[in-house]
């Protein structure tokens, strides 16, 4: 597959913080992405310097084989909304996206307005009127109508409420089905976004820590269901991710893959398997990442640990590595 | 020159920010000033610079062209450079229109005897004393002035913060304090006034397009590091 971002060792330093840490990542052509990580990871930093709207301290970012800052060869072929996108004054929703009409070749207007009917937006209602979601909706829409070849949606969803959120990942999902283009969308609800992403980067303290295509990534654990004591008994001796107990049904997520021995032992005791959560997973092992030596100890995430009720363990984290 | 083209219409997309505001505070301010006169009892010609209030108001779209739309740009995958040109030809393109507005406003009013009420407007007389083109100049020079006063006081803003508007600010103001200190020193006072009263109409808003072409391009110099 055709790579369209590829960043090398790239480093953004702010006065003595590092907002991105000798990142190397390789972006292809009509996959979508999910860039995950905490608030402050540096998600937002990562995609504006992607589409030149900042700049790195170190470390290249070809897009499309280009240095993209002031390159008309390749901005037009690429659509970043912020999160907290600035509109100019006075604008309506109607402006924003004829002014967007105006950029991207490729933007498609009759999908604009039955974006706009779908999410309910008052299109004659002055954007600093509007509410955050609709705020929100104004962002997504130029995004999605633009068909922009790489689309960058920094956490699309702020101030959505849940109908309005599965409208934009049906929608999206729909679209690139029948206009296939690289997608990045940021988020930190990470099973809402999980069936829509092919790849996962999971970005933490600046350093990307997982770099995998989802079901990899979903093949690196296993949810068991079953009786409490029967899946007490399975997953002893094993790294639990997480664990949820309802009556005398528990279901547990333990890290590493199942053997052959391992399924026999299931359907013997009566256990089942169900989907890995994705968000489980990513937390335990951005965990990991940031307990492993070298990384720096950061309290506040292992007390967020403590707060999902993740089991600290001693286990061989390498051997999953 | 098709993509500065497209920032122009990018600007004018919203037609309140450059056309119907800027006409309201024209058409207002006159309305107000006629109002006025009619209220005084009838003497010599009497003035008003109400027509000023629409140049102060080019300083405010100046800021918010880069405080606003410059973002948004960034969102449409405008470059720097063509957001910075296209911005400027706007501000060229409304500051002529303006300055017809009110060389067009100035004959209306000598035509009908200061809008029946003797007054003053837009048309100065010393600014008049070359000619409409002169005048014309004068009025096109002040609020193409003043918009790259905003624009370039926003990108320094932007990219450095309040502190550096502020330094910027009084930094000017010591060079002018020097200056009149150099004039002083220089014993050259009555010189440069007699210079001053010689200014014409033309001279002056000639030197106002010179500087508000040297403030043009600092946006852009200070705008290629700059982060929405």
């Amino acid at each position: 597959m055709t790579t369209v971002i590829e960043v090398q060792h790239l480093t953004k330093r702010y006065r003595e913080q590092n907002a991105l840490d000798d990142v190397s990542l390789e972006l292809r052509e009509n996959v979508v992405y999910g860039l995950l990580g905490r608030n402050g990871a540096g998600k937002t930093t990562l995609m504006s310097i992607l589409t030149a709207q900042n700049f790195a301290t170190e470390g290249e970012v070809p897009v499309f084989g280009e240095d993209p800052y002031e390159n008309t060869r390749v901005l037009p072929r690429v659509c970043f909304v912020r999160e907290s996108q600035k509109y100019p004054d006075d604008a309506k929703p109607g402006h924003a996206f004829a002014a967007a009409r105006l950029f991207f070749e490729r933007w498609d207007q009759e999908l604009a307005d039955d974006l706009v009917k779908a999410f309910g937006l008052p299109v004659n209602r002055r954007i600093k009127k509007l509410s955050r979601g609709q705020l929100s909706t104004v962002g997504v829409i130029i995004g999605i109508a633009s068909r922009a070849e790489i689309t960058f949606f920094d956490e699309p969803y702020l101030g959505l409420d849940a109908v309005a959120r599965q409208i934009f990942y049906d929608r999206l999902l729909q679209d690139y089905a029948e206009h296939p283009r690289t997608i990045v969308l940021s988020s930190h609800l990470i099973d809402e976004v999980a069936d829509l992403l092919e790849h996962v980067v999971v970005i933490d303290g600046g350093r990307i820590v997982i770099d995998e295509d989802t079901e990899d990534l979903r093949g690196r654990a296993a949810t068991i269901v079953g009786p409490t004591d029967a899946v007490s008994a399975f997953t002893a001796g094993r790294e639990v991710v997480h664990t949820q107990s309802l009556g005398r049904t528990t279901e547990a997520t333990v890290l590493g893959a199942l053997s052959p021995d391992d399924r026999a032992a299931l359907a013997a005791a009566g256990l089942d398997l169900a989907p890995v959560s994705l968000q489980q997973l990513v937390v335990r092992m951005t965990q990991r990442a940031t307990d492993s030596p070298g990384a720096g100890a950061r309290a506040a995430s292992r007390a967020g640990a403590g707060a999902l009720g993740l089991a600290d363990t001693d286990a061989d984290t390498e051997a999953l590595r | 020159m098709n993509r500065i083209l497209k920032v122009v219409r990018l600007q004018l997309i919203q037609k309140m920010t450059f056309v119907w505001i800027p006409l309201i505070v024209v058409g207002g301010s006159l309305l107000v000033s006629i109002l006025i006169w009619a209220m005084i009892p009838p003497g010599g010609v009497k003035y008003s610079g109400g027509g000023q209030a629409i140049v102060w108001y080019f300083v405010a779209i100046g800021v918010q062209a880069l405080t606003l739309t410059f973002p948004f740009s960034q969102a449409l995958s405008i470059t720097r450079r063509d957001f910075v040109l296209g911005t400027l030809l706007m501000a060229v393109i409304a500051s002529a229109a303006i300055a017809t507005l009110f060389t067009v406003g100035a004959l209306v009013e000598t035509a009908t005897g200061g809008w029946g009420v003797n007054g003053t407007f837009f048309r100065f007389g010393w600014l008049w004393e070359q000619g409409w083109w002169a005048a014309w100049l004068a009025y096109f020079a002040a609020p193409f002035l003043l918009f790259t006063i905003g624009f370039a006081s926003a990108a320094i803003f932007k990219r450095w913060g309040t502190v550096a508007v502020v330094a910027t600010g009084i930094g000017l103001a010591l060079l002018g304090v020097g200056a009149m200190w150099l004039i002083g020193a220089l014993d050259a006072w009555p010189s440069v006034l007699e210079t001053l009263a010689g200014v014409t109409a033309a001279s002056l808003a000639l030197l106002g397009v010179l500087a508000a072409a040297v403030l043009s391009i600092s946006p852009y110099a200070i705008m290629r590091r700059a982060v929405p």
